[in-house]
C-alpha cells in the first residue's frame, strides 16, 4: 500500500467530548474529582522530583449568577508548553486508541490530565487554565471550548509553579458551584488526601480535610481509637455506626475499615462500599471489592494496587481484584473470629442484627460456622433460640426442610416434646445438615412429616383388631385420594387426625392439580412423569385413638356414616394444613356438609315427631 | 411464627431471598394461599416466579408442574396474561425435558412442535425452535440430527426471544464435546474464555466443561486455572450439579484431594437435586474419584450429609464408590432405554 492510500479518520472533537463527558461518567459531579485528581497527580509528580515538598490545593468560588466561577489551584509540577501540546495530542488520539486504552491504568500523567479535564465541559462552556512548570519556561494560558477549539498563549507575567483551572458555570450546573455543595464534595472525594485542601468563599477559608488519621496507614491502630474512627465513618458514610472491623491485606497496599451496619439488611441489598484509590475517592458504590456475603458492613477502603475502569468509578474484575477481595474477606472473617474468642457479647449483638449474613457465610465456610454456630438463631419447637442453647439440651436435633413441613408437624412434635427446628427459612436446613460435619459429637436428623409417627404410641394388636371394620371402611373411602388410614395414639388428644404427606405424595398432589388445569399435551406429559414417582406416594391420615370423636367413629363403624365421616376428617385436615384441594376433594367437602346438615335436621324433626 | 402470612407478605419475603429452596418454599406457599382463596391472577404470578426459581436451583420438576398449570390458564384466557414471559419459560421447560427418563422421545417431539407452533403464532423468530431442536437432539444422543439443526439455527435471525449469545455459544461448544472434537471445543470456547460473551450462567458452565478437553490435549496448566476460577463461580450453588460433576471428573485425574473437597461441598446439592440427569452425572463421577482417593488415602472417612441414605460404612471408600456407580448405572440405563441408544451410558465411560 502506498502512502497516498492511507487516510486518517476525521475526528469530530466536539463529538468526542460529548461522548466522553456524557457517557463515560455517571454524573457531572465527577468534574470535581477529575480536577482533584489532576491536582493530586501534579503534586505527586513534584514530590517525586523534590522529596519532602509540601503540596496543597486551593479552591476558590467568586462571582454570582452567570459570573459564578470556580478556580482550582495546585502547587504541583505545572505544565510546559510542550506538555500542553502533548495533552492535547492525547485527547486527539483517543479516537485511534479507543477511550478504554487511553484511560487504562498507567497512562502518562499528561494523558490522564487531558481526559480528566474534558469532564469539566459537563458544567462549563469554557475552561481556562493557567500554568507554570516547575521546570521553568514561560507561564502559559490555555483556553478550551467544548466545540474542540482552543487557544494557547504565553503570559507576560511569571506565575509561581503550579496550575490553576477556572470554570464558569453553565446555568444547568449552578448547583455544583454552591459553596456548601463544593465543600461537601471536596471532603467526599478528598477526605483521605495527604495534603490540605482549602475552600475560599466570601472571604472565608475552610479547611476541607483534617489531618490524615494515623490508622489510615495501619488499620490495626484503629482498634484503640474507636471513637475517632466511628466519628470519621459517620461523617464520611452518613450513618451512625457502633462497631467496625479493621481490614488489611498482606501486601499492605489495600486497607480499610468495615463498619458494621446498625440495621438489618436485605440479602439483595446493593453492596456499596466507598473506595479510595491512591487516596482519591474512586467509587462510593464499589460492589465487587468485597465478597458477596459481606453485606452486613459498609466499608471504607483505600488501595493503590487496583486498576480502575475507564470511568474510574469501578475496578476491573481481574486476578488482582480477586486476590484483594479474598484477602479483605479473610480479614473480615478474622475480625469475627477474634470477637468469637474474646468478645462474645459484641459478636452476639452483631449476629442478632445480621443473622442472615452470618448464616450465608456459615454455609460457605465450615470453619467459620464452627466458630459462630452457637449464636445463630433458629426457630424450633422450643421457641426462637440460639443454636448453642438448643445443642445444650443434649437431644437429637430434628429439622424439617420446609416451613410447610414444619407447620404440618410442629403441634404434634411439641406435644411429644421432640426438639424440631424449622429448616424452612433460608440457609437453615443446609446449616442443620452440615452441623454434624462442623461440630463433633452432634446428631441432626432431617424429619419428614410422616416420621413424626415415630413418637406415636402404637395401639396394641388386640385393640387394633377391634377397629378392623372401621379401618377397612376408612381405607376404602380414602383410596381414591391415594391416602390410607392408620390408628395411633398421640398428643394432643383434642387433635382428631393428623394428615402427613411425604415428599413424593406432595409432588403427586401438585402434579394432579396442575394436570387438571393444563393443556392436553401437558397433562399427558405430567401423566408420564407421575408414573416415575414411586408408590411411596401415599399420604397417611392418622386417626388419634385418644380423641373421643375418633373413638366413637372407630368403635361403632357404620357402612353409611363412617366413610363420610372419614372423608370429612380428611378434607378438614387438608384445610387445616392449607393444602389446595382438587376437584374431587372439593366435591367431597360440599356434599359432606350438605349431608351432615341434612342428617342433623332430620334427627331434629324425627325427635320433634316423637314428642 | 410465620405460618399465617398472606399472599403479598409471602411474595415480598420471597422476592427478598436469593434463588434457592427457601425462596421456592415461600413461593409455593404463596401459590397455595392464592389457590385456596381462589385468587387466580396471584396464583399465576406466584407460579411464574416458581418456574424461574425452580429452573435455576435444581428443581426442574417443580418448574414443569407450575408451568403446566400456567399454560392451561393462559390458553383459557390468553388476553389476561403476558405471553412473552410465558413463552420464555417454555424454553426453560424444553431445556430440562430430556432429564426425565419417563418422558418419551415422541412426547418430547410433540412438545417441541407445540413450542414451535406457539412461537410462530406470536411472530417470533424460528431460531428458538431450531436451537431447542438442536439441544434436545444432543440430549438424546442423536448427533447427526443435532448437526443439521445446528447448521440451520445459526443461519436464522436472532430476536428478543432467542437465548443469549453466550448461552448459544456454550451449547454449540457442547456439540463438539459430544462429537469428540477437542480442538474445536476450545475454539468455540474462546470468546467466552476471553470474556467477550457472558451472562448469568456463562462462563460458569463453560469453565467446567472445557476441563476434560484441555486435559486430553495435555494442557493441564490452563485447565487448572479454569478449574479454580470456575469453581469459585459455582461453589455453594445448587444449580451447578453438572458442573461439579465435570470438576470431579477432571480432578479425579489431576488432584483427587481437591476433588474430594468438591465432592464434600456439593454432595448435598446433588442429593437434593430434582434433575435426575445432573444427579446421575454427579454420582457417576463420584465413583472413580472415590476409588482414586482410596488408593491415595485409604484411611479417609468421607463426610456425608446427615440425611444421605447410605447404610454402609463411609470409611470404606471402595464400597461407597460402588454405591455411587450403581446408582449412576441404573439411572443411565433408563435413559438408554428411552433414547434407544447407548449415548448416556457412554457419557459415564
Amino acid at each position: 500500500m502506498t502512502a497516498s492510500n492511507e487516510y486518517r479518520f476525521q475526528v469530530n472533537l466536539s463529538g468526542m467530548i460529548q461522548i466522553l463527558s456524557n457517557h463515560l461518567y455517571s454524573s457531572p459531579k465527577v468534574f470535581l474529582r477529575e480536577l482533584m485528581q489532576n491536582a493530586t497527580d501534579a503534586i505527586t509528580a513534584r514530590t517525586e522530583a523534590e522529596p519532602g515538598y509540601q503540596g496543597e490545593v486551593r479552591v476558590e468560588l467568586t462571582g454570582t449568577g452567570e459570573q459564578l466561577t470556580m478556580m482550582v489551584e495546585d502547587n504541583g509540577i505545572g505544565l510546559t508548553e510542550a506538555d500542553i501540546h502533548e495533552f492535547l495530542a492525547m485527547i486527539g488520539q483517543s479516537s485511534k486508541r479507543g477511550q478504554q486504552a487511553l484511560l487504562d491504568g498507567e497512562t502518562s500523567f499528561i494523558g490522564r490530565f487531558g481526559i480528566g479535564l474534558l469532564s469539566c465541559f459537563m458544567v462549563s462552556h469554557e475552561i481556562v487554565m493557567l500554568t507554570q512548570s516547575a521546570k521553568g519556561g514561560p507561564s502559559m494560558e490555555w483556553r478550551g471550548k467544548p466545540d474542540g477549539t482552543y487557544t494557547i498563549r504565553q503570559l507576560d507575567t511569571q506565575l509561581s509553579p503550579g496550575t490553576k483551572v477556572y470554570l464558569r458555570c453553565t446555568p444547568d450546573a449552578a448547583h455544583y458551584f454552591e459553596a456548601d455543595y463544593v465543600k461537601e464534595a471536596l471532603f467526599y472525594y478528598g477526605a483521605l488526601l495527604p495534603y490540605p485542601v482549602t475552600l475560599h468563599h466570601d472571604g472565608v477559608q475552610h479547611v476541607v480535610n483534617n489531618e490524615t488519621p494515623i490508622w489510615l496507614m495501619d488499620p490495626a491502630l484503629a482498634r484503640s481509637r474507636r471513637a475517632e474512627v466511628l466519628a470519621f465513618g459517620e461523617r464520611l458514610l452518613g450513618e451512625k455506626f457502633q462497631d467496625f472491623i479493621p481490614l488489611t491485606t498482606a501486601s499492605g497496599r489495600t486497607g480499610g475499615i468495615a463498619f458494621v451496619l446498625p440495621h438489618a439488611v436485605n440479602l439483595n441489598a446493593k453492596r456499596s462500599h466507598r473506595v479510595y484509590l491512591k487516596r482519591m475517592l474512586i467509587s462510593e458504590k464499589a460492589e465487587n471489592i468485597l465478597p458477596e456475603w459481606a453485606f452486613f458492613v459498609k466499608c471504607l477502603i483505600w488501595t493503590d494496587e487496583l486498576q480502575p475502569t475507564a470511568s474510574r468509578e469501578h475496578f476491573y474484575e481481574n486476578e488482582k481484584l480477586e486476590e484483594v477481595r479474598s484477602e479483605l474477606g479473610d480479614a473480615l472473617r478474622k475480625g469475627l473470629a477474634n470477637m468469637a474468642e474474646s468478645q462474645t457479647e459484641r459478636l452476639q449483638k452483631l449476629i442478632r442484627l445480621h443473622a442472615l449474613s452470618m448464616k450465608a457465610l456459615a454455609v460457605q465456610d465450615q470453619a467459620f460456622y464452627a466458630m459462630i454456630h452457637r449464636w445463630l438463631p433458629f426457630e424450633s419447637t422450643r421457641g426462637h433460640r440460639e443454636l448453642g442453647e438448643l445443642i445444650d439440651e443434649g437431644e437429637t436435633l430434628y429439622f424439617t426442610s420446609s416451613v410447610d413441613e414444619y407447620r404440618q408437624i410442629h403441634h404434634v412434635a411439641s406435644a411429644q416434646s421432640m426438639l424440631v427446628i424449622n429448616g424452612g427459612y433460608i440457609y437453615d436446613s443446609e446449616l442443620m445438615m452440615t452441623l454434624p460435619m462442623t461440630v463433633h459429637n452432634l446428631h441432626t436428623e432431617r424429619l419428614e412429616p410422616d416420621q413424626v409417627s415415630m413418637s406415636f404410641t402404637d395401639v396394641p394388636p388386640a385393640e387394633r383388631n377391634q377397629y378392623y371394620d372401621a379401618l377397612r371402611l376408612a381405607d376404602s373411602a380414602l383410596q381414591r385420594f391415594r391416602c390410607r388410614a392408620e390408628v395411633k395414639g398421640f398428643k394432643p388428644s383434642d387433635l382428631p387426625v393428623l394428615f402427613t404427606l411425604s415428599q413424593e405424595s406432595s409432588t403427586l398432589r401438585a402434579l394432579e392439580k396442575a394436570s387438571e388445569e393444563s393443556t392436553e399435551l401437558f397433562s399427558s406429559l405430567l401423566g408420564s412423569l407421575s408414573s416415575g414417582i414411586s408408590s411411596a406416594g401415599y399420604s397417611t391420615l392418622y386417626l388419634n385413638v385418644n380423641n373421643p370423636i375418633i373413638q366413637r367413629v372407630l368403635t361403632s363403624p357404620d357402612d353409611q356414616m363412617t366413610p363420610i365421616a372419614i372423608e370429612m376428617l380428611y378434607v378438614n385436615a387438608l384445610m387445616m394444613g392449607h393444602y389446595a384441594m382438587n376437584r374431587q376433594e372439593l366435591e367431597v367437602l360440599n356434599q359432606g356438609i350438605v349431608r351432615f346438615i341434612d342428617w342433623g335436621l332430620r334427627g331434629n324433626t324425627d325427635r320433634k315427631g316423637d314428642a | 411464627m410465620k405460618t399465617e402470612m398472606d399472599f403479598e407478605e409471602l411474595m415480598d419475603e420471597a422476592y427478598g431471598l436469593p434463588n434457592g429452596p427457601a425462596k421456592l418454599g415461600m413461593l409455593e406457599e404463596a401459590a397455595r394461599v392464592a389457590d385456596v382463596n381462589g385468587m387466580e391472577e396471584e396464583a399465576y404470578e406466584a407460579r411464574s416466579e416458581i418456574v424461574e426459581t425452580a429452573t435455576f436451583c435444581g428443581y426442574p420438576m417443580k418448574a414443569l408442574i407450575a408451568f403446566s398449570w400456567q399454560l392451561g390458564k393462559f390458553d383459557q384466557q390468553p388476553e389476561e396474561y403476558d405471553e412473552e414471559t410465558l413463552m420464555w419459560s417454555y424454553k426453560w421447560i424444553l431445556g430440562k425435558l430430556s432429564s426425565f427418563p419417563e418422558v418419551s422421545r415422541d412426547k418430547m417431539m410433540e412438545l417441541l412442535e407445540d413450542f414451535g407452533q406457539r412461537f410462530k403464532s406470536f411472530g417470533y423468530s424460528e431460531r428458538s425452535y431450531w436451537y431447542y431442536r438442536f439441544r434436545i437432539s444432543m440430549d438424546l444422543g442423536e448427533l447427526e440430527e443435532a448437526g443439521s439443526s445446528y447448521a440451520k439455527f445459526r443461519t436464522m435471525d436472532r430476536d428478543f426471544m432467542s437465548d443469549c449469545e453466550a448461552c448459544e455459544q456454550d451449547e454449540m461448544m457442547r456439540y463438539f464435546i459430544l462429537t469428540g472434537d477437542d480442538e474445536k471445543v476450545l475454539e468455540m470456547a474462546k470468546p467466552i474464555l476471553k470474556g467477550r460473551m457472558s451472562c448469568a450462567e456463562i462462563p460458569h458452565l463453560t469453565l467446567s466443561e472445557i476441563l476434560m478437553p484441555l486435559y486430553r490435549l495435555g494442557r493441564t496448566a490452563e485447565a487448572d486455572k479454569h478449574q479454580q476460577k470456575g469453581y469459585r463461580l459455582i461453589k455453594g450453588q445448587n444449580d451447578f450439579v453438572r458442573s461439579f460433576a465435570e470438576q470431579m471428573d477432571y480432578l479425579a485425574r489431576t488432584n483427587p484431594a481437591k476433588g474430594i473437597d468438591v465432592l464434600e461441598e456439593s454432595l448435598v446439592f446433588a442429593m437434593d437435586n430434582e434433575d435426575p440427569f445432573a444427579k446421575m452425572l454427579f454420582y457417576g463421577r463420584t465413583a472413580p474419584l472415590l476409588r482414586r482417593w482410596a488408593d491415595e488415602s485409604p484411611e479417609y472417612r468421607l463426610r456425608l450429609p446427615a440425611s444421605f441414605p447410605y447404610e454402609g460404612d463411609p470409611g470404606d471408600l471402595r464400597k461407597l464408590a460402588d454405591y455411587f456407580a450403581e446408582y449412576a448405572r441404573a439411572a443411565a440405563d433408563k435413559y438408554d432405554q428411552r433414547n434407544g441408544n447407548r449415548h448416556v451410558s457412554s457419557l459415564l465411560g
